[in-house]
């Protein structure tokens, strides 16, 4: 059974290419949204294994998105990793204060994004040899 | 299983290389002590080090790993990180036996690919196959994003205007905060590290929403630039990115290595060369009669062919006009780059460096020839517009001057005397039309080419800018690649009217108003970049009397041959002036006294062994003599340096005979004086002499000893007699046999200071290593042949 990610990027271009990376990389199932309000209905409506969620988003920001995320029940426990252009330790620290399991700097390197994503998650990383297509 | 040690690198790198490479383990060592334990544990397939790691201590290590016989031949690949400079690159390839130099930005891919060759292990095809999958989707992003990226460097670009005429608003200013935070993240994931970085240095400076100061303001068009350069110089969607209006340059590679002919090839043309592989001497022959490339990449050691591949060097610079030639050698041996030199070689790279080094190798060494010495002044008022012209201009070795205060002109002009000048049509106080009637209202500034970049191309303007004097003009908003050519093209032009005055007529060689201002520039390179530099004086002993007795037309020719035969030796880093009737100065950039004694001897032999002919008829053959100087040893401006020169070439005409005499060295009598450069202990006085001749005919100060006591008495004691630089001593003496004198110089610590090089017999095998092991530099087996005695006490003085 694959594992579901969502990523939540105001970005087209960052949720495209993270979405083909992890697919090919680690045959993972991925589902976007565009922003904050979007991703807490998607990951309520089915909730993924982990989230991916950008810190600086208009509107609903990275942070108030995690925290409706904490308030619901169904969504509460899923493991929410920051992608963010901040890297200082300050802000690291302020986001794993938050609740974050981890924080993942941009611009990351797609080639290496899902080794990155199951070394924070504490998943086994199994590289796909078959490299699966995108549906 | 492959093991793959690495010293200063981040566990990333590691988990990515293990990831892409089948069957390797990789253990990443925090210290010195770890690396050797790890050498000494098992076998290790690859080393790699980064030049930082321990503070630096990394290529000591190395270093240390190589002083084990049995670890030369253990592949590493060092990372150089910034401030790669060419000497520290020589040593690691020449000395070190470094497999690859690896310059930033560090890429895993091109990490893994080399490594994948260098172990002749494969990338695992299911991954490879998922890097191209993603590196295509990316690919594919970037071109569907990029007017949207593009739209948000506007929004950059905008703000930047509004900074440096300090007309913005919050809103803008929040606005450009914004973008520049999105472009950071989102450019390094799509492959625009360098923008990144920049759109990073950008927010950087707009956060916290503080006043921008000037010098911030004009930082932060110089980054919206830099940013928007990035962005497009990579290929949007297809690979013509090249302009048909822009010359490319046209290289042919002769190289009989397929593989490496392959990548070259691919590399070559990525930057934009039209290129030609051939993979022997006979057809690179007719090929470069056929299309005269702009330049040939020379892959010298290639099997079989080594003595056709000199011929051809030597062929292509004697072409008028010349076709310059880069050689690739697999040797980083230092008489190589003397040979490559004297056959009129351009430049030298190890063929052990990477395509993209290689190349742009031969890039710059294109660039260096189109632009000579070029400088360019530039007049406009938009900062933005001074930034971009810095931006084209500065990586292709042109220096810019560039003013945006019109009034300030006419004093940075007269003192900059540049040899093209663009200036704005439209500027406050004084617009660009009516600087250009100044300029050539002045005659000494009639030739100087005017390029106008205006936004105005309405044929008023045009007839305005053409009539007032200028050559050119350049509409706004400026493509690089258009400008570049129109003022290369000026350039060009520009260098064939000067070669008139400046080059003297009889010899070709560069007239002494030019050659000083060229010497001076060369003199301020080999301070930047910590190279040797030497000057050097010749002159034709008794040139009035030739030209008395056999006709001035004699004296003529012969100034004229020698300038030929110099010319013709020389590379593009020599530069040879005529100062005097019977003078010549030669400069070498990048040699030292030693290299240029070397090359100088050569050239001096082979005029000296060819009689020349009168107009009358008769023979009759010239003596030439030589002084030289080393750039800060003897000197550190030109005038120095000249001088000192010319104190070395009046010592070596009085002793005489085609001396070549260096300076420092020609003080005093070498029979009374009590310190010398070379010091023969040697008994066979036919041999002694021969060697003795030689060395003095370099301007080596020398002694001839011939026996062993003698020799013991003289060059050992406390307070010994005769000081020595170097000793050349024979085993086989009377008196005392030469292992006995040598261990008598160990003894008395003379060895300290002396170097001793030993002549050894080719018949008893350990008489070198006891040599060596008493404490000798080095050591020869006779019978010996003079040039490469002569080698080694060069090398003896290199070393100390």
């Amino acid at each position: 059974m694959s594992r579901k990610i969502l990523i939540i990027d105001d970005e087209e271009a960052i949720r495209e290419v993270t979405q083909v990376t992890l697919e090919t990389f680690a045959g993972w199932i991925i589902t976007t949204a565009s922003s904050g309000r979007e991703g807490i209905a998607r990951a309520a409506q089915s909730p993924p294994d982990a989230i991916l969620l950008d810190v600086m988003m208009p509107d609903m920001d990275g942070p108030s998105t995690f925290k409706e995320l904490c308030r619901n029940p169904a969504t509460r426990n899923i493991p929410v990793l920051f992608l963010t252009a901040k890297v200082q330790a300050a802000d690291v620290e302020a986001f794993r204060n938050l609740g974050a399991k981890a924080v993942i700097a941009k611009p990351f390197d797609p080639m290496s994004l899902a080794h990155d994503v199951s070394k924070a998650l504490g998943w086994e990383f199994k590289e796909v040899q078959q490299v699966s297509g995108r549906e | 299983m492959l093991r793959i040690l690495m010293g200063g690198f981040s566990d990333d790198l590691g988990e990515g290389l293990k990831r892409r490479l089948d069957d390797v383990c990789v253990e990443l060592l925090s210290d010195g002590n770890e690396l050797r334990g790890a050498l000494a544990r098992d076998e290790v397939s690859l080393l790699l080090l980064d030049h930082q790691w321990l503070g630096g201590k990394a290529m000591s290590l190395l270093e240390e790993i190589r002083s084990q016989p049995w670890r030369r031949e253990l592949p590493v690949f060092y990372y150089l990180g910034q401030g790669a400079d060419g000497s520290l690159t020589r040593k690691l390839v020449g000395e070190l036996g470094v497999r690859e130099v690896l310059l930033p930005p560090l890429d895993i891919h091109e990490l893994a690919r080399k490594t994948s060759e260098a172990l002749g292990s494969p990338l695992t095809p299911a991954k490879e196959d998922a890097d191209l999958k993603i590196q295509s989707a990316i690919a594919d992003v970037r071109n569907r994003f990029m007017d949207a990226i593009l739209e948000r460097v506007g929004v950059l670009e905008r703000a930047g205007v509004g900074f440096l005429e300090g007309n913005w608003s919050p809103d803008l200013r929040e606005k450009a905060e914004r973008e520049a935070h999105k472009l950071a993240g989102l450019l390094g994931t799509l492959g625009f590290s360098a923008g990144s970085r920049f759109a990073a240095e950008i927010e950087k400076l707009l956060r916290g929403g503080a006043h921008l100061s000037e010098t911030q303001a004009l930082r932060f068009s110089e980054l919206v630039v830099a940013l928007r350069l990035d962005i497009e110089k990579t290929p949007v969607a297809a690979p013509a990115e090249v302009p048909i209006s822009e010359k490319r340059s046209s290289l042919l590679i002769v190289d009989r290595d397929a593989d490496l002919a392959e990548r070259l090839e691919a590399e070559a043309g990525r930057r934009g060369f039209k290129v030609q592989t051939v993979a022997d001497v006979a057809t690179a022959r007719k090929s470069a009669s056929k299309s005269s490339p702009d330049v040939v990449l020379l892959d010298l050691h290639f099997s079989g062919q080594e003595r056709e591949g000199w011929a051809l060097l030597e062929e292509l610079s004697r072409r008028t006009p010349a076709i310059p030639t880069m050689v690739l050698t697999s040797r980083g041996e230092f008489t190589d780059r003397v040979e490559v030199a004297r056959r009129g070689g351009r430049g030298f790279i190890s063929k052990f460096s990477s395509p993209s080094q290689i190349i742009e190798a031969v890039t710059k060494l294109v660039d260096r020839l189109r632009a000579a010495d070029a400088r360019i002044m530039a007049v406009d008022d938009d900062p933005q517009v001074l930034a971009l012209l810095r931006a084209l201009l500065d990586p292709r070795h042109v220096s810019l001057l560039t003013l945006d205060d019109p009034l300030q002109f006419w004093e940075r002009f007269e003192a900059y005397a540049p040899h093209l000048l663009l200036l704005d049509v439209e500027m406050p106080h004084l617009s660009g039309v009516e600087l250009c009637h100044v300029v050539r209202n002045d005659a000494r500034w009639a030739e100087v080419p005017i390029l106008f970049l205006t936004r105005h191309n309405d044929p008023e303007t045009i007839h305005r800018v053409f009539s007032a004097g200028a050559d050119d003009f350049v509409a706004k908003p400026i493509v690089g690649p258009e400008l570049l050519t129109r003022i290369f093209n000026r350039l060009e032009r520009v260098r064939l009217q000067r070669s008139i005055s400046e080059i003297d007529p009889l010899t070709g060689a560069l007239n002494r108003r030019k050659s000083s201002q060229v010497l001076t520039d060369f003199i301020d390179l080999a301070k930047r970049h910590s190279q040797p530099f030497c000057l050097a004086i010749v002159d034709v002993e008794h040139l009035r009397k030739i030209n008395d007795e056999r006709g001035h037309a004699a004296g003529d020719r012969v100034l004229e041959t020698i300038s030929r035969k110099f010319q013709n030796a020389f590379r593009s880093e020599d530069i040879l002036a005529r100062w005097n009737s019977d003078e010549f100065v030669v400069g070498m950039y990048g040699m030292s006294r030693y290299d240029g004694i070397e090359r100088l001897r050569e050239l001096l032999d082979s005029i000296h062994e060819k009689p020349f002919e009168a107009p009358c008829g008769s023979e009759f053959r010239v003596t030439l003599n030589a002084g030289i100087a080393q750039y800060l040893e003897d000197g550190v401006t030109l005038d120095e340096l000249h001088k000192a020169a010319e104190k070395a070439l009046a010592s070596a005409r009085a002793s005489g005979g085609g001396r070549i005499m260096a300076a420092g060295t020609e003080t005093g009598n070498s029979r009374r004086s009590n310190r010398v450069d070379v010091t023969l202990v040697m008994r066979d006085e036919a041999q002694s002499s021969l060697l003795l001749h030689t060395l003095e005919s370099r301007g080596y100060r020398t002694r001839w000893l011939r026996d062993g006591k003698m020799a013991s008495r003289l060059l050992a004691g406390s307070r010994p007699a005769l000081h020595s630089s170097v000793v050349v001593l024979d085993v086989d003496l009377p008196g005392l046999d030469g292992l006995a004198v040598l261990k008598k110089l160990a003894w008395d610590k003379v060895l300290n200071e002396t170097r001793v090089i030993m002549l050894t017999a080719p018949s008893v095998a350990n008489e070198a290593q006891a040599a060596l092991e008493l404490g000798a530099f080095d050591y020869v087996a006779k019978p010996f042949n003079p040039p490469v005695v002569v080698q080694h006490i060069r090398r003896a003085f290199e070393a100390s």
